[in-house]
């Protein structure tokens, strides 16, 4: 056993993926006990917010200040004007604004803010512009107000008796606040999804809901295909014809077929978490009972058998002591296939809105779903389904990597 | 073996759905066109071979480079189907799926383009003698230039029909044809003649040019609703008697046959008429006959020479042609609308250029049954509505495509500001509720004595724990969210609500049988008859009564004084009585909260995309035009607006 398992952790691919699953593992234990809060609950009040810190407006006019020498003036203009927009400002200006073309000099922003400011009108005649284009002018128009006027911004409270405006601050545009000093400040690593819900403190928790359901799944599908084929494969005659029958009936059926039905006939008022696991499960056990029986076969006419049974050994121990180590590497192998396969299949599941429902658990299914539900790959909201694909990938990978090496090391054929 | 086979598909799969999303990080057409399979590729995942995506993805860029390469998708029918880009106007999330009539009798038609009876009808084709404007409630003159009611009991009514109104076979159009149309809607009973032959007892001929119409009138001689008379002017399809003879001729005025009939050899009056249509495209042309060129009407033909719909698989696809140009209306609900001309600097825009976006009507609306146990006490209902976070529906469901309740507080009225203007809304102020208010409703509950006793974390009642299933059609992905959203909020008062998304005809079936607990759904939006008819379909126990009820009050909640407030109205002219009336409504409503809106909404979305046509009305560009997508009501004034972009 030992030697097995020093065997095993020789075989780089194996290693690869099993540390690639247990940090995924440890990551779905570890980050629950720093990150507190719920997992389902909305805290953004909008779609899709991006990646980023969020620090609360109020705390940062109220907290200290410091002033910084630098010039804040070019930084925003940068970030108002693009050159786009010189241009678009450009043509407006000889089109409507009666500005001749030589007086503008798109280098100058500053000068040519002053002539924006000068001469255009939201109100003007544009004869041919369309409205969107319009639109865009009077918003363009909005940004860049007052961007040249150096004057404080000043924050004014309501007197609650007189509904009078009380001055209570000025804000100069060289003072900064240290974000550390900011009280109230919210830190979306993956941003926010559909529904204003923290994408990674939801990608955690989906994990782990996935790996649930895989682990689930894998188990009841590895321990039916083992128990029927054990059965099978050692009693033969008629008992094997029957399983073989049902097996044979269940592998013809598409299992993912037989699943969406499984799956909607259920109703999403009982599609708890485990009922998925457990639905997936009970579909896919037929490839691990043809397998075990095979073996079984070839395995039970062997010389130690046939001494066992000589021994007047029971039918059970035999199959225990005499059979099942011999097939112990192949069971570990297939039941990782399964919890792969069992993850995959919730997601395929959840994106068919078959999986458990949205307001009680996160899945990985689900999250893609709604994703695309609120065209976040058409709106570049990339952090909303992502960092889920990649999940979902590195699950499958390193299961599939952990069963590859195994293989090797199990396999004589396949060994080094 | 197979352990290896599964191994490879499993990796295939995930492969497959990687490389599609990372595609879907980058700017652009391609990857869209990528990422909109990635649904595709998902659901076939585990027998899935390339090939299907790529011919999905050609498809997709073919239909996003222009209108001649979508032309050529439909191969051999390219002739009739290629129209050129700057005489067609390109509509999306208006048709679904391939029509199957033109009949405007059929119950099962799936052409909206062409046959849409409704508050604001359709008239690219066939038309109405008046069409609603739900900017200010008025009605327009179309094939009639006037009415008005023969006394002042409101027991007639007279229309004048416009004299140089004819059919796109060239004869007029004549009283006759309004009295025929009538009588075969009676006739054949198709849902327009059996819901306004309970107001309406005849229309007849007086001459060529005047059409009467006699109200149905109760016992005491007053009619039965002088609101729904008006109501027919703007939603009934005038139809040619000759045309519907031939009809009737070749179905022998069997009543199925009729409504089954195609009627694809269509007289009408309309600006348009049918050219092509497949299952990939509809195609409408303009009648360069059209009588409305005359004077009296518009004075002359709309822009747009043809009118076509390509027929989109889902709203991620229509939005793809959108964004590339490819469609210049756009009836679709968009989340983060605003990102296409603020990040993306597409030439797209909305009729208003800052959050709601569009004009809402309607108010998609949480009905709760009251018949069910639990939802019979209206301290559980109540508590429902003021759990839930109405904030985070309008933000994240409705992605801000709506005014919030603080802005608009809630009613039986729309928000549009002559609806607001119909009732007193501090009188009703007490009874209100922002909504996310969890200890307010907890307390609420706590009060009535309904508390959790077993410690299960959910409330019972009579011993049976409030649990409740919402249900709304799959696929309506905002009102999907927005139940989702109330079910959470339900979660923190100790109501148990499970969501459940059945498909649409299922959900029609537990709707309209009362076979559900809480379900969602639209009242009626703009019309003549609102906020009237939308009272009734919030509280009228006419509907609750109905076995197969299609109508209203889906709630099933009964309540007599609101009952005698709702049948006084239509015969109200005065406009203090009415406000007083609509207020007490409103106290009754809010006070028993037989359902609750979760958001307003506009009746259409309304995206235009610039890059072909511009002139498209926008608010307070003076116009008064409504943005009803340029074909509903006196929105199809818009047509007429157009021009080219130059």
């Amino acid at each position: 056993m030992k030697n097995t398992l020093r065997q095993v952790f020789h075989s780089p691919k194996f290693v690869i993926g099993f540390v690639i699953f247990a940090a995924l593992l440890l990551t779905t234990i570890i980050y629950p006990i720093i990150v507190t809060a719920d997992p389902l609950e909305m805290v953004g009040n909008g779609n899709f917010f991006k990646p980023g810190t969020y620090v609360s407006v109020k705390d940062s006019v109220e907290g200290t200040r410091y002033t910084l020498n630098v010039d804040v003036k070019a930084g925003s203009l940068d970030s108002k004007i693009s050159a786009e927009d010189k241009e678009s400002m450009k043509e407006w200006l000889t089109k409507f604004g009666g500005v001749a073309e030589a007086d503008i000099n798109l280098e100058d922003t500053e000068g040519l803010i002053a002539l924006w400011e000068a001469n255009y009108s939201e109100d003007a005649d544009q004869p041919g512009l369309t409205a969107s284009r319009k639109k865009y002018f009077v918003r363009l128009n909005k940004n860049i107000d007052g961007v040249l006027l150096d004057s404080d911004v000043i924050i004014a409270q309501k007197d609650p008796e007189t509904g009078e405006l009380v001055e209570s601050a000025t804000i100069g545009s060289k003072e900064f606040v240290n974000t550390k000093d900011v009280a109230n400040k919210k830190t979306f690593i993956l941003g926010t999804d559909n529904f204003g819900r923290d994408v990674l403190t939801e990608l955690v928790d989906a994990t782990k809901t996935s790996l649930r359901v895989g682990l689930i799944a894998g188990i009841i599908a590895t321990l039916i295909g083992l128990f029927l084929g054990l059965i099978s494969g050692y009693m033969g005659g008629v008992v094997d014809d029957l399983i073989m029958f049902i097996t044979n009936m269940f592998t013809v059926i598409p299992s993912f077929v037989l699943l969406i039905l499984i799956s909607y006939s259920v109703g999403q008022n009982a599609r708890g978490v485990n009922l998925v696991g457990i639905i997936i499960g009970l579909t896919s056990w037929t490839w691990t009972t043809r397998s075990v029986r095979s073996q079984v076969i070839s395995l039970r006419n062997r010389d130690h058998v046939n001494l066992s049974k000589l021994s007047g050994h029971s039918m059970m121990r035999i199959v225990l002591t005499d059979i099942l180590p011999y097939l112990a590497s192949y069971v570990v192998m297939a039941f990782i296939l399964q919890i792969s396969s069992g993850i995959l299949s919730e997601a395929q599941l959840s994106m068919l809105g078959l999986g458990p429902s949205t307001s009680n658990a996160a899945t990985l299914g689900l999250m893609m779903n709604w994703a695309t539900a609120y065209a976040a790959p058409l709106n570049g909201s990339w952090w909303a389904y992502f960092p889920v694909v990649v999940t979902i990938a590195l699950i499958a990978f390193s299961l599939n990597l952990m069963n590859t090496g195994l293989d090797q090391v199990f396999n004589p054929q396949l060994r080094d | 073996m197979k352990s290896r086979s599964r191994r490879l598909v499993a990796l295939f799969a995930t492969m497959a759905m990687t490389a599609s999303l990372l595609a879907g990080c980058g700017g652009g057409d391609t990857p869209a066109a990528t990422t909109d399979n990635a649904a595709t590729t998902d659901d076939a995942a585990a027998t899935d071979d390339a090939a299907t995506t790529d011919d999905a993805a050609a498809t997709d860029d073919a239909a996003a480079t222009d209108d001649t390469a979508a032309a050529d998708n439909t191969g051999a029918a390219a002739d009739t189907n290629s129209t050129p880009r700057n005489e067609t106007l390109y509509f999306a999330g208006q048709q679904w799926g391939t029509i199957n009539d033109w009949n405007p009798f059929s119950t099962n038609s799936n052409n909206p383009m062409c046959v849409q009876q409704k508050d604001s009808s359709r008239t690219l084709i066939y038309e109405t003698m008046f069409m609603f404007n739900m900017l200010d409630g008025q009605l327009y003159p179309l094939l009639a230039t006037e009415w008005s009611w023969n006394d002042d009991a409101m027991t007639g009514m007279t229309v004048k029909l416009n004299p140089d109104a004819h059919w796109s076979d060239g004869t007029p159009l004549t009283a006759n044809d309004v009295a025929y149309t009538w009588d075969c809607n009676v006739k054949y009973e198709s849902s327009l003649g059996l819901d306004f032959s309970n107001y309406i007892a005849a229309i007849t001929a007086v001459d060529d040019a005047t059409v009467n119409i006699e109200c149905k009138l109760d016992d005491a001689g007053n009619p039965a609703n002088p609101l729904k008379v008006q109501q027919l002017l703007q939603q009934m399809y005038v139809m040619q008697k000759a045309y519907l003879e031939t009809v009737e001729g070749r179905n022998n005025s069997d009543k199925e046959a009729m409504k089954l009939d195609k009627m694809d050899d269509l007289v009408a009056s309309g600006p348009y008429l049918p050219f092509f249509d497949d299952d990939q495209k509809i195609v409408f042309i303009r009648d360069e006959n059209y009588w409305g060129q005359a004077a009296s009407m518009w004075g002359k033909l709309p822009a747009p020479k043809y009118i076509a719909h390509v027929i989109y698989a889902d709203n991620n696809a229509g939005q793809i042609a959108m964004e590339a140009g490819d469609v210049d209306v756009a009836q679709q609900f968009t989340t983060d609308v605003q990102k296409l001309w603020e990040e993306k600097n597409l030439p797209i825009t909305t009729y208003i250029d800052e959050p709601p976006y569009g004009e809402c009507a309607t108010m998609p609306t949480c009905f709760m049954n009251v018949e069910k146990p639990g939802l019979d006490q209206v301290e559980v209902r109540k508590a429902i509505a003021m759990a839930t976070d109405f904030d985070q529906i309008i933000a994240s469901a409705m992605s801000n495509q709506s005014p919030t309740f603080t802005q608009v507080p809630r009613s039986t009225m729309n928000p549009t500001a002559g609806e607001q203007a119909m009732y007193d809304h501090d009188a009703v102020k007490d009874l209100q509720f922002a909504g996310n208010d969890i200890d307010g409703a907890n307390a609420l509950l706590d009060e009535a004595g309904i508390v959790d006793t077993d410690g299960d974390g959910i409330r019972e009642y009579n011993g049976t724990p409030l649990s409740f299933k919402a249900e709304c059609p799959d696929g309506w992905t905002d009102w999907m969210a927005s139940l989702e959203i109330v079910a959470s909020s339900a979660k923190k008062i100790g109501i148990d609500i499970q969501t459940f998304f059945p498909d649409t005809n299922t959900f029609y079936d537990d709707i309209t049988t009362g076979n559900f607990e809480i379900c969602m759904n639209s009242p009626s939006g703009s019309s003549i008859t609102n906020p009237w008819g939308r009272c009734m379909q919030f509280m009228s126990s006419q509907y609750a009564d109905l076995a197969v009820n299609w109508s209203g009050n889906w709630s099933k909640y009964r309540n007599d004084e609101a009952d005698e407030i709702m049948a006084k109205i239509p015969l109200e002219t005065d406009e203090a009585k009415l406000k007083e009336y609509y207020t007490r409504l409103n106290e009754i409503y809010l006070t028993d909260v037989p359902s609750f809106a979760l958001m307003y909404r506009p009746e259409l979305f309304y995206i235009v995309n610039e890059s072909v046509w511009t002139g498209y009305p926008m608010k307070d560009d003076g116009s008064n035009i409504p943005p009803t997508d340029c074909t509903d009501g006196y929105g199809i004034a818009a047509l007429y607006n157009l021009t080219l972009v130059e």
